[in-house]
């Protein structure tokens, strides 16, 4: 109940790396699916006040597997399963004597997972429009390890609905396009709610192989939830009240037309009891 | 066989390992006369104790020398042993004598007297917290014996953040880590003043109080005891 301090943040970080989307749902039959690791590893994190301030090298690695699949040409379905979650703190040692003071711990669990429906508004027009409903799953462990402090999930069930509106468009002879969305989470177990919001821009090179993006996106908490952080053990992206805007490039390589490979790293502009180090993905992925 | 290797490399990943965060935790060494007192009268005598705490702030058996500057007013035996002779000033030596380092003492200055003791052993010591990190934390304590317990008190002027997650607050001869520190329990009142009642803790055993945060194994603030 009380140990979730920055979790939901890892999710959407995991998310935001896999996406493909936006506001196109895919086709009917059609579909996209991506192999993923996501992982970051933090020795300081966000204040309440905005500043950094130090803490144990956290680590947290999610394998995950991504997928998209129209179940019709509006509604498609959307997976986000990490079915291995691991999270671990190191080693404290003296530096006078080299005893280990407090030893490290590493939890290997499932992860929170997300379950999404996208349906598509527009979708034939010069601008795409949909609406997608996001159940997040807390699958993950939220209170791992001797202290309860190693944690794979939030342990609260969350409803994301969020609004997408994108547009494709050329720029010369590159293939371009731009998407924004907006999005409401609400959250259980006296989590704060959250609004979410982003905006991306892709541009396609080499015959279509290489695509680069770039996404801007936040996180703003309404502060309206009553778990109090002084009394739990979470530490940075399972917390209540997290908040941070970040930018993540992107890049994914299509080996063939079906078949590509992605890396992208998402780093924080500014936060909220959050971890401040950057994030990195790499994935492979498959088109239907 | 593509996917494969894909696959596999993406597995590799994902076995991040423990490693070590090093401390940075010497402190002087010290030594501290743990019952000490203002005055005793001619002819009375007084068991002296000190603890010798290392470079990490962990008591050690140390052989301590006992020494008086004036032996025809006070004397003191080689176990801390004081005996009131005349009537006068002495200051009470505990020196201690570490291999291959520096020695270190803790003196008091005793009157003797031949009236009756008119100020007993001391039994208050007290101290401001401040923070060492973004997080806030200030006010003022006092650490004062009750029986056999000792009584930690914070003034009204107490303030810490609510924002960071499982606070403890701890007595310790090393004020960059909890090692070898006493836990006193976690922090649940973040203003105004209250107190906390700890067992099995001598008023001169510790040097420092210590807020620390266990989730981030940090620490967030701290105040020396005086």
């Amino acid at each position: 109940m009380k140990k979730n301090i920055f979790l939901g943040i890892i999710l959407f970080l995991s998310v935001q790396a896999a996406y493909a989307g936006g506001g196109w749902p895919q086709p009917r039959g059609g579909g996209f699916f991506k192999l993923s690791e996501w992982w970051v590893i933090s020795n300081q994190h966000f204040t309440d006040v905005g500043k950094l301030d130090p803490n144990v090298t956290t680590g947290i690695f999610n394998t995950s597997l991504y997928a998209e699949y129209g179940f019709t040409d509006r509604l498609t379905g959307v997976l986000y399963f990490p079915f291995f979650s691991r999270a671990y703190f190191n080693n404290t040692v003296s530096g006078t004597t080299g005893e280990v003071i407090t030893p490290g711990e590493a939890i290997n669990t499932v992860g929170d997972t997300d379950v999404s429906l996208k349906y598509g508004i527009l979708a034939n027009g010069p601008v795409a429009l949909s609406a997608t409903l996001t159940l997040g799953l807390p699958l993950g462990n939220d209170s791992g390890g001797s202290a309860g402090n190693l944690q794979t999930g939030d342990g609260e069930f969350n409803q994301l609905l969020q609004v997408d509106a994108g547009r494709g468009f050329r720029i010369g002879k590159v293939g371009a396009y731009a998407n924004a969305y907006v999005g409401f989470n609400n959250r259980t177990n006296d989590f704060s709610d959250e609004l979410r919001f982003g905006i991306e821009g892709g541009a396609t090179f080499w015959d279509g192989r290489l695509t680069a993006i770039l996404r801007l996106y936040g996180v703003q908490s309404l502060n309206n939830g009553a778990l109090p952080s002084e009394l739990s053990n979470s530490t940075s992206i399972f917390a209540n009240n997290t908040e941070h805007l970040s930018y993540a490039p992107e890049l994914a390589y299509n080996i063939s037309d079906k078949w590509g490979v992605s890396v992208s790293t998402g780093r924080a502009f500014s936060g909220r009891l959050i971890f401040a180090n950057p994030s990195y993905s790499v994935g492979v992925f498959v088109k239907l | 066989m593509r996917f494969t290797i894909a696959l596999s490399a993406i597995l590799l990943l994902f076995s991040g390992c423990i490693g070590d965060d090093v401390v940075f935790d010497t402190v002087p060494e010290a030594v501290r006369i743990l019952n000490p007192v203002d005055s005793i009268m001619v002819g009375s005598t007084r068991q002296f104790e000190a603890r010798y705490t290392n470079n990490i702030g962990e008591a050690e058996e140390q052989p301590v020398i006992w020494t008086s500057s004036d032996a025809g007013v006070l004397a003191v035996d080689n176990t801390g042993r004081a005996t009131g002779l005349a009537a006068g000033k002495a200051t009470l030596t505990a020196e201690v004598l570490p291999d291959g380092k520096a020695p270190v003492s803790d003196a008091i200055e005793v009157v003797v007297s031949e009236d009756e003791v008119v100020g007993g052993p001391s039994a208050e010591r007290s101290g401001t917290i401040r923070t060492t990190s973004s997080y806030l934390l200030e006010g003022s304590f006092t650490l004062r014996e009750d029986g056999n317990d000792i009584v930690l008190e914070f003034a009204g002027d107490y303030r810490a953040s609510t924002s960071l997650p499982g606070l403890y607050v701890y007595l310790t001869n090393n004020p960059s880590t909890v090692n070898n520190a006493f836990e006193i329990g976690r922090v649940e009142t973040f203003s105004g003043a209250h107190s906390y009642r700890i067992s099995g803790v001598g008023l001169n055993d510790y040097g420092y109080l210590l807020y620390w945060c266990k989730p981030f194994s940090v620490k967030v603030g701290d105040g020396e005891i005086k």
